[in-house]
């Protein structure tokens, strides 16, 4: 968006564009196995790659090939225009591009699936002309009576009990295609950037480009490193009996494979439920992680220990989970406590040590994620094996240490440490060998020891027995009542409550400007407006609408991910603590001078990051996505490093952290359906785009002084609104000449 | 017998120590010059991959020339070619770090992160497997005499010491170097080109390391194998902490760490301490260090901080 505002950036697109039309597809067929496809150009010019595909004639691409060009023409005329008419311009040639575009899409989709849906009808006649033994002719004639009114997979799956197998419809896989997205692309840009003659657009755009600016570049610059990438290692798929002839077709070849793979990265999660719902699974561990790292930020600390706060809070859940005794609503609300403990536990030592020692957390954090990856490789094992003396060394050691922290808990005691911290550093130490001497001295009878950690599953694989029933979240299919891993399914819910739950939750935020003051009235006033709205919503029949819950293992960890989220942006903008960690982090002298102790926000923020990186183990371990409710050594934790490109890409604000994870599960959804539909291209693609917007993220100086830096923009803009005004001046001049 | 276990053992913890040494004394030049370097991970998979490749594909072109070629010279060919991609890779998070001011550790972490994408990317490419690459069949040779051999980059990791040790205290470059990493506003009143030092620190960080990588492929194995540093990079630059930023401490910090890595995979087998738990004490005495528990690291003053001229 915001690279367009430039006078000559949407002509630029336009041009593009214009090529587009002459040499990239405007939509894809038969997309089969490998990604091989027939392509459409206009005007109805076809490529066909697969070498079996007859191509149909597609009624007025001619007239959308005329008119696109001229759309296209207009923007680009802009350039020449004064600032008022090339407004003006540019919204009439967005209009009509973008209206062309989805004609011209939906006239190539309906020839195609008219196309389809005449094969199936054929099929199911001839099955009645002359019916198989098990075929059930009647049923057959009520299907072909109804089959318009639903959709052709329908047709097929119920056609199938009735005794006709239907083999692979033609023309399957119907998409848009490079040009005809150019196109739209152009139209979009056209009419948003024409409709800035009306102020509210606008300065909505600017605090678009403000909070989006760098993002959107780094992850389009990423983009633009990954096509290389994906034209070099993927050659047109071609079938056999296809052949490429001549340049023009092996350049539409090669635009269709950077599109289709584009598509496909995309496609799978933002245009079906189910991948909408696969791609929010996956961010889930990531919106988590985002926050750990985002909110270190704030407080000006690099937090890169989540991969060990992670380990940390999936043990303390799962220990919770599988020894708390109890019913569900203590054993649940405790496992994730303790998770969020554990991580936090885990995430304060690094900001105590550097708040009381100057101790770098940055790489404390380093080493405590590989002592946490070793403490779970030890746990998990199996079987652990001990010499006696080791072991007895151990526990001796641990016993001390026990001692040592309940000493320090008695006030003399630790006054009396902190006055020479060296010297009792010392012979603490030296009384810990001591006694790790004595405790390892070579008893008779010392063999090696077995120690059987009680909650290691049994067996070579690395995990722990399950947890009990009582502390596993439910999936959100469960929520609606539907069993989990069980199909799509067809349910009813109470549209009604949700809607007076909305209500209720959107006066009570609006409450104040809409002179409802204090707390009494505002809460009030929304148990009112619910029980209203629901009592409406009732009358309309909300109170049962069905729904088709699709399979899927988004489990509560999601909410929780998101209410931490809600809880950070309230936590850091709405309360004192908050503002005092955002002062230590923006300005740790002047905070001080404030008031703030920076020791004590140090730990506060590393205690906080490392609770949210914890959480994780909602998803992992409480929610069972790791295929079951235990704790495994699979356990990725290099959602941690993840998280460190979520915050960056988010800019450290829960709903930048919130989106930018949204993508990141996109794209890693998307890779995994790359893996699957090119031969050579595989998700490793998707991490590499990944590495790339954090560095071109970090490396901001790149990217032009205008988007990087707010001042230097501000200015910009001013200049830029100054010689518009010259602009308009000299306009009106050229009409009173 | 129990000669025998330690001498196997001095072996294997030199050997050990050996990638961990090169990349600790990268991360020296670059720490004293002001940059942190925690890619030194992502710089020794990245030499790796290099290492690999370049020894693959010289084998490849020469034996499809002449099946009975002698091969003698292509992995010194692999160790160049790591050496280039490590000073390449060290030159991107310098170009990012120093020439626009990023955040060092979020360029670096970039990089890291890279190290997980770029060589799957490339290995899908050349092999079909986004894993591992073909084995080489010439890896560096082995010198020494009966069963105490190694290869020929453990000898040099060791050479570097006192080289790099008199570079950086004898010569006016490495007391440039450590000007610079110390007090750039100075350094710069006195005419060095601060910009300048800091880029020949990190990029001679990124060969150093690089080689480091080259060991782990063909001195150690034959082949490169996905996340093969297995966070050796962050482990030498928690040597190069406990040593205090001198070449000396670290290759002590990094004999003690090789050490520990040997002791750990010896007891795989052994029946005294399950090897996760012995692996694990290198990082705690680390962070013992770091607190100042047991002498007290003071890092280059000026490390971190772009240089605003």
């Amino acid at each position: 968006m915001p690279l367009v505002i430039d006078r000559w950036a949407l002509p630029a697109l336009a041009l593009v564009a214009l090529a587009g039309l002459w040499l990239a597809p405007w939509a894809a067929y038969d997309r089969e196995t490998g990604s091989r496809g027939a392509v459409t150009l206009l005007p109805n010019r076809t490529l066909d790659f697969t070498g079996r595909t007859d191509p149909l004639h597609v009624p007025g691409q001619g007239a959308v090939l005329v008119v696109s060009a001229l759309g296209l023409l207009v923007v680009i005329s802009g350039v020449a225009l004064g600032r008022r008419r090339r407004e003006v311009a540019w919204m009439a040639g967005g209009a009509v591009l973008l209206v062309t575009a989805t004609v011209g899409v939906a006239t190539h989709a309906g020839t195609y699936r008219a196309a389809q849906e005449g094969e199936l009808r054929t099929t199911l006649e001839e099955a009645i002309r002359d019916p198989g033994p098990r075929v059930d002719a009647e049923g057959i004639e009520a299907l072909l009576e109804r089959m318009s009114e639903q959709s052709l997979r329908a047709t097929q799956q119920e056609a199938l009990p009735l005794g006709v197998r239907i083999r692979r419809l033609p023309y399957q896989g119907e998409a848009p295609g490079l040009a005809a997205f150019l196109v739209f692309a152009t139209g979009a840009f056209a009419l948003g950037l024409g409709a800035r003659r009306f102020r509210p657009v606008e300065r909505a755009l600017e605090r678009v480009s403000d909070v989006a600016a760098i993002p959107a570049t780094a992850i389009a610059l990423a983009l633009g490193a990954a096509a290389v990438v994906i034209l070099a290692l993927q050659p047109t798929p071609v079938g056999s009996g296809a052949e490429i002839e001549g340049w023009r077709a092996y350049l539409t070849g090669r635009l269709d494979v950077l599109w289709h793979s584009y598509y496909t990265l995309f496609s799978g999660s933002l245009g079906t439920f189910d991948g909408f719902v696969e791609a929010l699974r996956l961010a889930t561990p990531l919106i988590f992680t985002g926050l750990a790292v985002g909110l270190g930020f704030q407080a000006g600390l690099f937090n890169i220990g989540a991969p060990g706060q992670m380990t940390l809070g999936a043990l303390g859940a799962a220990l919770t989970g599988i020894y708390l005794p109890g019913p569900t609503w203590l054993v649940l609300p405790a496992s994730v406590l303790a998770a969020a403990v554990a991580g936090g536990a885990w995430g304060a030592l690094p900001g105590w040590l550097k708040a009381r020692f100057g101790a770098n957390e940055v790489i404390n954090t380093i080493l405590l994620n590989f002592i946490a990856s070793a403490l779970l490789l030890f746990i998990l094992s199996s079987s652990p094996v001990f010499a006696a003396a080791a072991l007895r060394i151990l526990q001796a050691l641990g016993l001390s240490l026990l001692v040592l922290a309940a000493l320090l808990l008695l006030p003399p005691v630790r006054r009396s440490a902190a006055r020479a911290p060296r010297p009792v550093a010392a012979v603490v130490l030296v009384g810990l060998l001591g006694v790790a001497t004595v405790a390892g001295w070579p008893q008779p009878g010392d063999g090696p020891v077995t120690v059987n950690l009680p909650f290691k599953a049994p067996g070579s694989e690395p995990k722990s027995v399950p947890l009990q029933e009582t502390a596993r979240l439910p999936q959100l299919p469960q929520l609606f009542g539907i069993a989990p891993r069980s199909g799509s399914t067809q349910t009813t819910f109470d549209a009604a409550a949700w809607i007076a739950g909305a209500a209720a939750v959107a006066l009570l935020l609006l409450g104040p400007k809409m002179g409802l003051r204090g707390a009494a009235r505002r809460i009030g006033g929304a148990v009112v407006f619910g029980a209203v709205a629901y009592g409406v919503a009732a009358l309309f029949g909300l109170r049962s609408q069905p729904v088709t819950v699709p399979p899927s293992t988004l489990n509560f960890g999601f909410v929780i991910a998101i209410a931490t989220a809600v809880f950070m942006q309230f936590f850091l903008w709405r309360t004192r603590w908050g503002y005092e960690l955002r002062g230590v982090g923006q300005s740790p002298k002047a905070a001080e001078y404030g008031g703030a102790s920076i020791a004590r926000n140090t730990v506060l923020a590393m205690a906080i990051s490392g609770a949210f990186a914890g959480l994780t183990a909602t998803h992992y371990v409480l929610g069972g996505a790791l295929d079951d409710f235990a704790l495994r050594q699979s356990l990725p934790t290099n959602d941690g490093f993840d998280g460190i490109a979520v915050a960056l890409l988010g800019a450290n604000n829960p709903i930048g952290i919130v989106a930018a994870a949204f993508l990141f599960g996109v794209l890693k959804n998307g890779g995994a359906t790359l893996n699957i539909a090119f031969s050579d291209l595989t998700r490793d693609v998707v991490n590499m785009i990944l590495a790339l917007v954090v560095l071109f993220i970090a490396a901001k100086g790149f990217l032009p002084g205008r988007f990087s830096d707010p001042i230097k923009r501000a200015a910009a803009r001013r200049r830029k609104r100054d010689g518009d005004d010259d602009g308009v001046a000299s306009d009106l001049e050229g009409e009173g000449g | 017998m129990d000669g025998l276990i330690l001498m196997s053992l001095a072996a294997s913890a030199l050997r050990a120590t050996t990638p961990l040494l090169l990349a600790s004394l990268g991360g020296l030049f670059s720490e004293r010059s002001g940059v942190v370097n925690i890619a030194l991970e992502g710089i020794m998979i990245f030499g790796a991959l290099g290492a690999a490749i370049g020894t693959f594909l010289v084998e490849r072109q020469v034996l499809a020339a002449n099946p009975d070629a002698s091969l003698w010279y292509a992995p010194w060919v692999g160790v160049l070619t790591a050496m280039m991609v490590g000073g390449f890779v060290g030159w991107i998070h310098a170009v990012v770090s120093i020439r626009y001011k990023a955040d060092q550790i979020i360029s670096a972490t970039a990089i890291n992160l890279m190290a997980i994408g770029i060589p799957a990317v490339i290995l899908t490419g050349l092999f079909d497997n986004s894993t591992r690459s073909a084995p080489v069949q010439n890896r560096l040779p082995q010198w020494g005499i009966d069963g105490f051999t190694f290869s020929p980059l453990v000898y040099l990791a060791f050479v570097l010491v006192p080289i790099a040790w008199y570079v950086l205290y004898r010569t006016p470059f490495g007391l440039r170097l450590r000007s610079v990493g110390e007090h750039p506003e100075a350094a710069d009143s006195v005419g060095i080109d601060v910009r300048r030092m800091r880029y020949s620190g990190v990029v001679i960080s990124g060969v150093l390391a690089g080689l480091g990588g080259a060991y782990l492929a063909i001195g150690n194995l034959n082949l490169f194998v996905a996340e093969m540093a297995g966070g050796r990079g962050f482990i030498a630059l928690a040597a190069l902490i406990f040593g205090k930023w001198t070449p000396i401490g670290s290759l002590g910090a990094c004999l003690l760490f090789g050490t520990f890595e040997a002791v750990g995979t010896l007891l795989g087998g052994g029946q005294l301490l399950p090897p996760s738990l012995v692996q694990a004490v290198p990082f705690i005495l680390t962070m013992l260090v770091l607190a100042g528990f047991v002498g007290r690291a003071v890092p280059p003053r000026a490390i971190g901080k772009p240089f605003e001229k």
